[in-house]
């Protein structure tokens, strides 16, 4: 018998490869990533370097009859694109991949959005259900196309309930392999924080990630789920934990300490800097009843993981090569910045 | 460095016996040492070592039928007055030291609190959560002990020509009740409506500047009156959460009167004496 195909995209990414070694066992895998495969990283299958939005990307569908996509590759807003070429990515890369899904008879997709699209607000309550609204795009425009991707998605399967479709709300990532901004910024010996707030945040392991995708591989519900770790930590001793120092830095000078880590190689995006502010707190009840789903490593033990790696060579897990922000969009951004601020 | 601080507080005014209440009252905590709101057990020892003083001392407070709070989830209903909220912080060290098992008090604090720097941190450190229907809900789902001042900023800011007159009462706590199938427990505080005489709202300013109120008190710091606190039989309301509202205000109308029953047995028994008179 030959084993089911499953497509992974963002192939090319830290949390890709651990999936790809959780699922290699089970299925026959393909990845695709605009992104080259980073150099002494070989990919459990084959693999291919294109854009999700070209026509190679459907002839892959035909020729390969996936079983099942698990799409990871939402480019994060760290990486250095300009506002637009990161939606076209996104949502519009994330909606072509969906209708070839549907047109070649996938039968589950796996969507990997984030926590982020629930935004950071001083009203949120806490055990932030898959329910309620997403704000996160009302103050903040830049992360506008992780909450299109989510609704592309979402209204995906409403669609086309035939497609089993899962969207996974995961909460921060962390892990030696994950290059995301989080951890390099819990990496980090200085972690700058906003002075007189400490909120609480989640983690989740990367092979807890790994198996929860597992988990929404194998299992039959369809529908939008929350992902999150065992425990909730303030954040200032989530960065103890993890071996670094929280530096706690005035409000007003929030943007100019986010641009000054920019030359230091960390691109922190400014839009998240509500989230050092106000707590994200999000239940994963219903992904733990519908799929099983239990964290098997404490938020204590991920977070002092992340203390034992050294700092990586290169900083910065950004999508590689990619135009740099011009000037005058920076600037206009940094203006809506002071305007919504 | 505020770790140092926060820790020669503990040493200086917790005793053993009080360390061990506040992490018998602290239920699960993750591996992180936190619960989901936020309190840690180092965090809320830090913010009793700065009450405990005033508890016994200063207010020296007096509490009656405290073993009338439930185990399991609870509503502690109390009226409000004193401009601050002492009266919060009075019953939820009443409840953390003299209960027996301890426990602790969540209070919801204003929606606007968590945009505070450092007072936002520290109420979500000490147990104080945003008042939102939503987290009251879980909180009590967690069986939690949650405490409500139906009256809102219309007790805490009345003036002293106004004491121990209830105001109006917000109706939401009755159908939290229902919904979550809570006991309620009233609760009369007596001796915090003396404690910083308001002589005036300023209400014209005050809604200018977007305050509830500005209080006009002629003294500097609260003064040391005798605060009682009494604890009333659980109520009970066994019926449909989606009644109709003209039922919810009867029950709401069950509360008040029973809370006003405490004030009037708790004021007869003070008297005059505001400063030494025990109401319990």
């Amino acid at each position: 018998m030959t084993r089911a195909r499953v497509l992974i995209t963002g192939a090319s990414g830290g949390l890709a490869e651990i999936v790809a070694e959780v699922l290699q066992g089970k299925f026959e895998l393909v990845g695709v990533d605009p992104r080259p495969m980073p150099e002494g990283r070989e990919f459990p299958g084959k693999f291919y370097q294109i854009d999700y939005r070209q026509r190679k990307m459907a002839d892959l569908f035909r020729t390969h009859e996936f079983e099942a996509m698990v799409h990871l590759g939402r480019v994060p807003a760290a990486a250095r694109l300009r506002k637009t070429q990161r939606f076209n990515l996104n949502v519009l890369g994330t909606r072509s991949l969906l209708d070839l899904a549907l047109k070649y008879k996938v039968k589950s997709c796996i969507v990997l959005s984030t926590f982020h699209v629930y935004g950071a607000h001083q009203h949120n309550h806490l055990y932030i259900s898959e329910e309620d609204p997403l704000l996160a795009s009302q103050t903040y425009s830049e992360i506008v196309d992780a909450v299109e991707l989510d609704n592309v998605s979402v209204a995906f399967s409403l669609r086309n309930p035939k497609v089993r479709t899962v969207v996974l709300r995961p909460t921060n990532i962390i892990g030696k392999r994950i290059m995301n901004q989080i951890s390099l910024y819990l990496r980090g010996n200085m972690c700058p924080t906003l002075l007189g707030y400490d909120p609480m945040w989640q983690f989740i392991d990367e092979n807890d990630m790994a198996n929860a995708i597992l988990l929404a591989l194998e299992g039959k519900k369809s529908g939008i789920y929350n992902v999150s770790g065992e425990g909730v930590i303030a954040l200032s001793h989530a960065i103890r934990l993890s071996g670094g120092n929280p530096v706690p830095v005035p409000g007003f000078l929030s943007n100019a300490v986010i641009t000054g880590m920019k030359f230091a190689g960390l691109n922190f995006p400014k839009h998240l800097v509500d989230f050092f502010k106000y707590p994200v707190v999000i239940s994963d009840k219903n992904f733990r009843k519908d799929f099983g789903y239990e964290p098997k490593s404490s938020t204590a033990d991920a977070l002092r993981a992340l203390r034992i790696e050294a700092l990586p060579d290169i900083p910065g897990g950004r999508a590689a090569p990619a135009p740099t922000t011009d000037s005058t969009e920076a600037a206009e951004e940094e203006k809506l910045q002071r305007t919504t601020t | 460095m505020l770790g140092q601080i926060r820790q020669k507080l503990i040493e200086a005014y917790l005793s053993k016996e009080e360390k061990s209440r506040v992490e018998r009252a602290l239920k699960k905590l993750a591996s992180t040492g936190f619960d989901p709101w936020g309190v840690s057990p180092s965090t809320l020892m830090a913010s009793l070592a700065s009450t405990v003083w005033f508890y016994r001392r200063y207010f020296r407070v007096a509490t009656h039928g405290i073993q009338n709070v439930p185990p399991g989830r609870c509503l502690l209903i109390a009226n409000h007055s004193g401009q601050v909220p002492i009266d919060a912080m009075m019953i939820a060290t009443a409840v953390l030291l003299e209960l027996e098992p301890p426990r602790l008090v969540r209070g919801m604090v204003e929606r606007w609190a968590p945009s505070l720097p450092f007072i936002g941190t520290f109420f979500s450190r000490c147990g104080q959560i945003t008042g939102d229907m939503h987290n009251a809900k879980s909180l009590l789902e967690n069986d939690e002990c949650l405490m409500v001042f139906p009256e809102g900023v219309g007790g805490s800011g009345k003036t002293i020509f106004d004491r121990y007159e209830l105001q109006k009462f917000g109706t939401g706590f009755v159908r939290l009740a229902m919904e979550t199938k809570t006991p309620i427990v009233p609760v009369a505080v007596i001796g915090c409506e003396e404690m910083l005489p308001s002589l005036s709202k300023l209400s014209p300013l005050a809604k200018l500047i977007g305050a509830p109120y500005i209080p006009v008190v002629p003294t500097v710091l609260p003064l040391p009156t005798k605060i009682s606190i009494r604890f009333g039989e659980p109520i009970v309301f066994d019926a449909n959460p989606d009644e109709p509202d003209v039922e919810v205000y009867r029950k709401v109308e069950t509360v008040r009167t029973a809370i006003r029953t405490e004030l009037d047995t708790g004021l007869k028994l003070r008297g005059e004496r505001i400063f030494t008179g025990s109401g319990a």
